[in-house]
């Protein structure tokens, strides 16, 4: 080894020895060296209130049922419930700890969500991963653990300022898996051209194009290669990560892999841990193929889907600040037919609503977002985020706008309230407003507000 | 000339009788304390520190007289890239000293099949129970945070 090589390698084992826990990459399956547990249990709880007016949709084939949006997830039985959203216990540490540098980190769901209602499961593991820390400026992670992506999804989720996540995270990041893109379902389109009679053999069979599993909880199983580095008052950190792409607590279905790739660089303004005080600015894009079932000629097919994002975040004293534009080229969540509440039956008696699929198409939006405290336990939110979903045909186009009003109370470092108010509007700008093809930007008008509250327990 | 030599060997012995005492204790330490680490939770670790830090803090680095004993599996605080190794460097500056059992040493190494390397400031002794005897038997208060 020449001294140049040397010198590097000295140097990023100093910085990476230095920058041990520090953000989202370090804080969810890295230990402190010779200061960690064998095994250090934690977790959090999640009760929530979430309402709203309970809108029925104004057009369509499934005119005057409840739209979708406006049904509280997952049931999708209410229109104001109570829900446990979050139930999670894990236990991390470094198993025998005079060997510091393998960790791992094992986390479990119990409540109630798109984890276990999708995934018909009880209890859903999360996380369960191994991260090893012998090359300096490389650490390495294997199992199931969060993506190195979107910064709503790789945050830990009990310091996020919300309730619900942004349209653009939801939609584009919080990954849905289907078998098909929602074009043909039991054999024959969903959708029949004018004057064709439908099949009357047909009849709801409940299986219609619905989630085939667990939502993807902005984590895959794989490996990653990643670490932190400080310098001065920065800290830079890089992942890269080799993934299935298929979700949580399952295999891959197809042989192509999903491939992250992750760079953030943060101006340190002090403390530490999750809520550590920085600004940070990040980019970062995730490649990879879908396996689907569609109608048209191509059949079962691979289809593309590209991510990618860049954004910031701020944190200093009373004031904290967050932004984040993201693409999405190739598949995209596409909704659910007319609106629907999924696997409902249209008034025509002859087709299930399904979850539709773009399968070659774009999308874009952001999210702004302000937090101020006006008393140190009392921190007023504001949000605003759009996303254009299906931006590559006029008619396909919809956009989605929200504003959030927000409010958390901190009864103490680990038990907060988060109260929700979420105006949120559709629209479909290629198509007319009113008259004769309006049918999609009167379905768009149904969406109501949605209400919710939640209390957080951290242990 | 005899009495000239008389003079200098006890001159001599006063100031290495000094120099043994200054690496010691403090001299003019009013309050001599021995604090106990051996958990492996890291809580205590971060604890052990603190309570050394109070110490500094109330009665002045002058004035009082900190060691720290790490033996078992509390000598995890005193292996080298330890996450609490800026604190262990500043507690040192202001005198603390840190001292590490030789038994626990052997048994490590043996556990992890080489000798781990320990910061700077730990001084091995031969076992941290006796040091600790060692020293409350000269007055020291024994703490276990």
């Amino acid at each position: 080894m020449n001294i140049k090589k040397a010198t590097i390698l000295a140097g990023l084992t100093l910085m990476s020895t230095q920058a041990y826990a520090a953000n989202w990459l370090a804080l969810q399956g890295t230990e402190k060296p010779n200061a960690s547990a064998r095994a250090k249990v934690w977790g959090f709880v999640q009760p929530e209130y979430q309402k709203t007016d309970g809108g029925e949709l104004k057009a369509g084939p499934f005119s005057g049922q409840i739209m979708s949006p406006n049904v509280i997830r997952p049931d999708n039985t209410s229109t104001e419930t109570f829900n446990i959203r979050r139930a999670r216990i894990g236990v991390r540490g470094t198993g025998f700890p005079l060997d510091d540098k393998v960790n791992y980190f094992l986390l479990a769901e119990m409540g109630h969500n798109g984890i276990t209602k999708l995934g018909k499961t009880g209890v859903a593991l999360t996380d369960a991963s191994i991260t090893l820390n012998h090359i300096p400026g490389a650490r390495v992670r294997v199992g199931q653990f969060k993506t190195p992506t979107a910064e709503e999804g790789l945050q830990a989720i009990h310091v996020f300022n919300y309730v619900n996540f942004t349209n653009v995270t939801n939609q584009m990041m919080l990954e849905r898996y289907t078998d098909g893109d929602g074009s043909e379902v039991n054999g024959q389109p969903e959708f029949l051209a004018d004057g064709v009679t439908p099949n009357p053999k047909w009849k709801p069979t409940g299986r219609f194009n619905g989630i085939n599993g667990s939502v993807g909880a902005f984590r895959d199983q794989g490996i990653q290669v990643f670490d932190t580095f400080k310098v001065n008052k920065w800290e830079h950190s890089y992942a890269v990560m080799y993934g299935n792409g298929n979700g949580i607590n399952r295999e891959d279905n197809n042989n192509d892999k999903d491939t992250y790739v992750y760079w953030s660089s943060e101006l340190l303004f002090g403390g530490k841990g999750a809520r550590r005080q920085g600004l940070k600015m990040f980019a970062w894009n995730q490649s990879g193929t879908r396996t689907l079932t569609t109608s048209d000629a191509k059949g079962k097919g691979d289809y593309d889907r590209t991510r990618n994002g860049l954004g910031l975040t701020f944190l200093k004293g009373k004031y904290r600040a967050a932004a984040e534009y993201m693409t999405a080229d190739g598949m995209i969540f596409n909704g659910s037919d007319g609106g629907a509440i999924p696997g409902s039956t249209n008034n025509a008696g002859d087709a299930q609503a399904d979850i539709n699929v773009l399968t070659e198409d774009k999308a874009d939006g952001y999210y702004i977002d302000f937090g101020y405290k006006i008393i140190p336990k009392l921190e007023l939110d504001l949000r605003y985020d759009v996303l254009n979903r299906g931006t590559e045909t006029t008619a396909g186009e919809r956009t989605f706008e929200t504003i959030t009003v927000g409010a958390q109370y901190f009864f103490n470092k680990k038990s907060r309230m988060t109260f929700n108010y979420e105006i949120r509007d559709q629209d479909a700008p290629g198509v007319p407003q009113s008259g004769a093809g309006s049918a999609p930007n009167q379905i768009a008008d149904s969406l109501d507000d949605l209400l919710s509250l939640q209390l957080l327990v951290i242990f | 000339m005899k009495r000239l030599n008389i003079l200098l060997m006890l001159i001599l012995s006063l100031t290495s009788l000094n120099l043994l005492a200054e690496t010691t204790s403090k001299p003019f330490a009013e309050k001599k304390v021995v604090l106990q680490i051996s958990d492996p939770n890291p809580f205590k670790q971060t604890l052990v520190l603190n309570v050394a830090n109070n110490l500094i803090k109330h009665y002045g680095p002058d004035k009082v007289d900190v060691e720290i004993v790490a033996f078992g599996p509390g000598l995890r605080l005193l292996m080298d890239g330890n996450a609490n190794q800026k604190r262990i460097s500043g507690l040192s500056n202001n005198g603390v000293r840190f001292a590490a059992c030789k038994n626990t040493i052997a048994a490590f190494s043996k556990n992890l099949g080489h000798t781990p390397k320990l910061v700077k400031q730990a001084t091995p002794v031969s076992a941290g129970v006796v040091r600790i005897i060692d020293l409350t038997s000269e007055g020291y208060t024994l703490v276990k945070p």
